[in-house]
């Protein structure tokens, strides 16, 4: 493997033997090159690409944003920008949902028109329970999302607003249109005695006692007199749906009634959860209520707010469902109404309106729609609530947020498994450094000290310690020249103690006005000696990076 | 109003709501989980119980054995579908509580799909004689639910105390993580413990059963109701439990007799809230940091 390297500058002085040394074999550089190149573990795609389509131009129109009352918001959150390669002018749409709302809830506005004939009854019934089930539901998940409180008692308000309406309609002659309004005063008194306990009683203390809650109602529901327990519930109030109208108009009134009442259900959950309560509960999470009532925050009054808000709308809504169906009855507190709604909300996922709605939909698809089933339809709905609850975070709408994050840690398993060393930059340090010659240069580098590592052999460390200066072997200059180009800081340097006696090692600090450090206490007799334990410091360090 | 009537009911409730309510306090303080699965495993082994009855033998041991069985292998099931595959995961005493709920409402469904609507009664275990105690008219089935559920009762708890098994779930019920620590595997133990809580829903099924059927949807009162006891007591305290037992079983019996039956519920949770109010934790709960899953 070694070879002799005779000095080509001894031809200038031929009185005196031509310089043979001992030396390594010549190596390629390019065999470096090839090596790296070649390189083939398997390499998955890393990075950290988001896609967002670029719209073109912005300008002008950027600045007259439209705003609706009485929130400052923009209807679409569009952020303008210049394409940092092509400097071309450039719009991006932030957040998109507000466009896939107004495409669905048109889609549910058009929908009456494209039922086939045979199925109007069954769907445009299916549609307005719909509506007034995700109203619930979004009441509800203020409730749990928003104020954190885990009550389970909604369907107690709704049915005690339902029956209460419903009995005043019956007895007193209550038009339709006060049904709501007194329901909303049932469900506020009744938001008021439920919340009583929500003060003290923290988590599932709560919602065991609201469970029991429900229970007790139902059981009064159906040994009270007064309340149909000889019928099967109370009927014969009043409705906003005319009796005379043939069939099919008045389904289609329950329908859009239904569907205004989820889109008031959708404000409502827009002006709590995204203006200030929402902002003052959502600094107040689980386990972290200490934190935020040491900076302020009076969470405790904010959720009773959010609750009580809640149940005034829930109440409302029972009026509305006994103007709708013409009466309550008992299945209302039902521990199976309740569980249904409770997987409405898991499968749609917790604490966001569309998972709310979304949930509704396809719960109540299964239980109107598919009657033919018979039971296997609620067992169809309980594998869908337990296999959502055991994979999903979020619920469907989480499924995105939970992909990611998963992604990302495969991403990063895979950059830890083919992560070498030698400060080559790692794949999403390098998507964000602006200078890309700094991502060049440090690869280079690597290479370059990789094939360096393979020229340093005993033969080369022996011909720099017999002749440290002057003409080398091509490997010993190729290994010297890279060390001359280290850049200055923690360079090291020879400081003369005493001429021709005594020298040590040092490090440049790479600062004007800042001395050198010492390296070590060694003190060298001659010039000479003090280059090679130099050169072997060097050697040592790049063989160690 | 007869006075020993309303007595011994109150009694042999209370014993048998107490038996539930400690069988969900147990799995609450073990395992973090809040089993609302528990009126499915009610359930499910009252329809054990039946199956046993009409197949095997009508004997009061063979019906009571098999509804205990059957209510362990429900309690496996639902700790194999619930507890194992989420109870490291995030967030878990919420999903628990939800996982255990689909779990619920997945088996009474598919009960009522096997057996049809239907309810069923199991044979009397106990005969049918009557005795009277200190002037109280006892029926044998009363007062074989009252032993039953005391005997088995006691027996349990003196396994918790006195046997290695016990020994690991009274661990973990004092702090999971240390258990953990110390060699003591929480899925086995989960299983242990969903297995004894589960057949002793098993028996509280098979001791009601005397009284009312059995059904798909018969286990939903008696877990609220076990569910309000465990809470009263504070949950995760045996003790707790079984005074809350007497203390709903007395204002059960009382009520009745002063306003009327229809009002029991009215004043039981008008009495839960001022406990729960005064005692934020239940009876015997500690005002602590709650049970960290």
């Amino acid at each position: 493997m070694t070879t002799t390297w005779k000095n080509p500058v001894s031809a200038f002085d031929p009185e005196k033997p031509v310089e043979e040394v001992v030396t390594n074999d010549y190596l390629s550089p390019q065999s470096q090159w090839d090596a790296t190149r070649s390189y083939n573990v398997p390499t998955p795609p890393v990075g950290r690409l988001r896609y967002y389509h670029k719209w073109a131009g912005h300008g002008d129109k950027l600045w007259h944003r439209l705003r609706y009352w009485p929130t400052r918001r923009r209807v679409l959150d569009i952020s303008g920008g210049y394409n940092s390669k092509t400097l071309r002018r450039q719009k991006t749409i932030e957040d998109k949902r507000p466009i896939w709302w107004i495409l669905s809830l048109l889609a549910l506005a058009i929908a009456p028109f494209f039922i086939p004939e045979n199925q109007q009854n069954a769907l445009l019934t299916a549609g307005a329970v719909f509506g007034i089930y995700a109203a619930i539901n979004l009441c509800w998940m203020l409730i749990i999302g928003t104020a954190g409180i885990y009550s389970l008692a909604t369907y107690a308000v709704v049915g005690a607003a339902a029956y209460g309406s419903a009995y005043l309609s019956i007895h007193m002659g209550l038009p339709w249109w006060a049904m709501p309004l007194v329901g909303s005063v049932i469900g506020l008194v009744f938001g008021v005695i439920i919340a009583i306990p929500a003060t003290r009683l923290e988590g599932f203390y709560y919602a065991l006692l609201t469970l029991g809650l429900v229970e007790l109602c139902r059981v009064y529901v159906i040994q009270s007199r007064e309340f149909g327990s000889a019928t099967g519930g109370l009927y014969g109030a009043d409705s906003y749906i005319p009796q005379d109208w043939p069939q099919h108009a008045q389904l289609l009134l329950g329908y859009y009634a239904g569907l205004v009442l989820m889109i008031l259900g959708l404000f409502l959950f827009r002006f709590v959860n995204g203006k200030r309560l929402g902002r003052v509960l959502r600094m107040a999470p689980e386990k972290r209520e200490a934190f935020a009532e040491a900076t302020g925050v009076n969470y405790r009054a904010a959720r009773i707010q959010v609750f009580l808000i809640s149940s005034l709308a829930l109440g409302f809504i029972g009026g509305f469902y006994s103007a709708h169906f013409r009466g309550a009855a008992p299945s209302l507190f039902s521990f199976d109404t309740m569980l249904l709604s409770l997987a409405m909300l898991v499968i749609g996922g917790l604490g966001r309106a569309e998972g709310a709605v979304l949930g509704t939909l396809i719960v109540v698809f299964i239980d109107r729609v598919l009657v033919d089933w018979g039971p296997m339809r609620f067992v169809l709905i309980g594998t869908l609530m337990l296999l959502v609850v055991l994979f999903l975070r979020g619920g469907l709408f989480g499924i995105k947020e939970q992909f990611r994050a998963w992604r990302d840690k495969k991403k990063s398993e895979n950059r830890s498994s083919r992560a070498e060393k030698g400060g080559e930059m790692l794949p999403e340090e390098a998507t964000e450094t602006e200078n890309k010659d700094i991502i060049y240069f440090r690869r280079f580098d690597k290479m370059q000290r990789d094939f360096l590592k393979k020229l340093i052999t005993p033969e080369i460390i022996e011909e720099h310690r017999k002749r440290p200066l002057g003409q080398h072997s091509e490997a010993l200059e190729r290994v010297l020249t890279y060390f001359r180009r280290q850049p200055q800081n923690d360079k090291y340097a020879i400081t003369v103690i005493e001429p021709f006696k005594s020298y040590r090692l040092v490090a440049l600090s790479g600062t004007r006005g800042v001395a050198p450090r010492l390296v070590e206490d060694k003190i060298y007799g001659s010039p000479d000696e003090a280059y090679h334990a130099l050169f072997l410091r060097r050697v040592q360090d790049l063989l160690e990076a | 109003m007869n006075w020993s009537f309303v007595i011994a009911n109150a009694i042999t409730l209370a014993c048998i709501y107490g038996t539930l309510a400690i069988g969900i306090s147990i799995t609450w303080s073990s395992l973090g989980l809040i089993n609302m699965a528990y009126g499915f495993i009610f359930a499910l082994s009252g329809y054990g119980a039946w199956l046993a009855a009409q197949y095997i033998s009508a004997n009061g041991f063979v019906v009571m054995g098999a509804g205990i069985l059957t209510g362990a292998i429900g309690g496996m099931l639902v700790c194999a579908l619930a507890f194992i595959p989420i109870h490291d995961k995030p967030n878990f005493t919420v999903r628990g509580m939800i996982a255990t709920l689909a779990v619920s409402l997945v088996g009474n469904q598919a009960l009522l799909w096997y057996f049809g609507p239907r309810a069923k009664s199991l044979p009397p275990l106990f005969g049918s004689s009557q005795t009277s105690i200190f002037g109280v008219v006892m029926t044998a089935d009363k007062i074989g639910a009252v032993v039953s559920s005391v005997v088995l009762l006691s027996a349990v708890l003196l396994w918790m105390r006195s046997s290695r098994r016990g020994l690991e779930i009274r661990a973990m019920m004092m702090n999971p993580h240390a258990a953990a620590i110390v060699g003591i595997g929480v899925r086995r133990t989960g299983f242990y413990v969903m297995a004894l809580t589960g057949g002793l829903a098993g028996l509280a099924s098979v001791l009601l059963s005397q009284t009312y059927y059995v059904g798909p949807f018969s286990g939903i009162t008696p877990m609220v109701k076990g569910l309000s006891v465990a809470l009263c007591g504070g949950l995760g305290s045996v003790f707790g439990a079984v005074i809350a037992a007497a203390l709903l079983g007395i204002n059960e019996a009382m009520t009745s007799v002063v306003f009327g039956g229809q009002y029991v519920l009215i004043t039981q949770f008008a009495l839960i809230i001022l406990i729960l109010l005064i005692r934020p934790r239940g009876i015997a709960g500690i005002l602590d940091k709650a049970r960290e899953a």
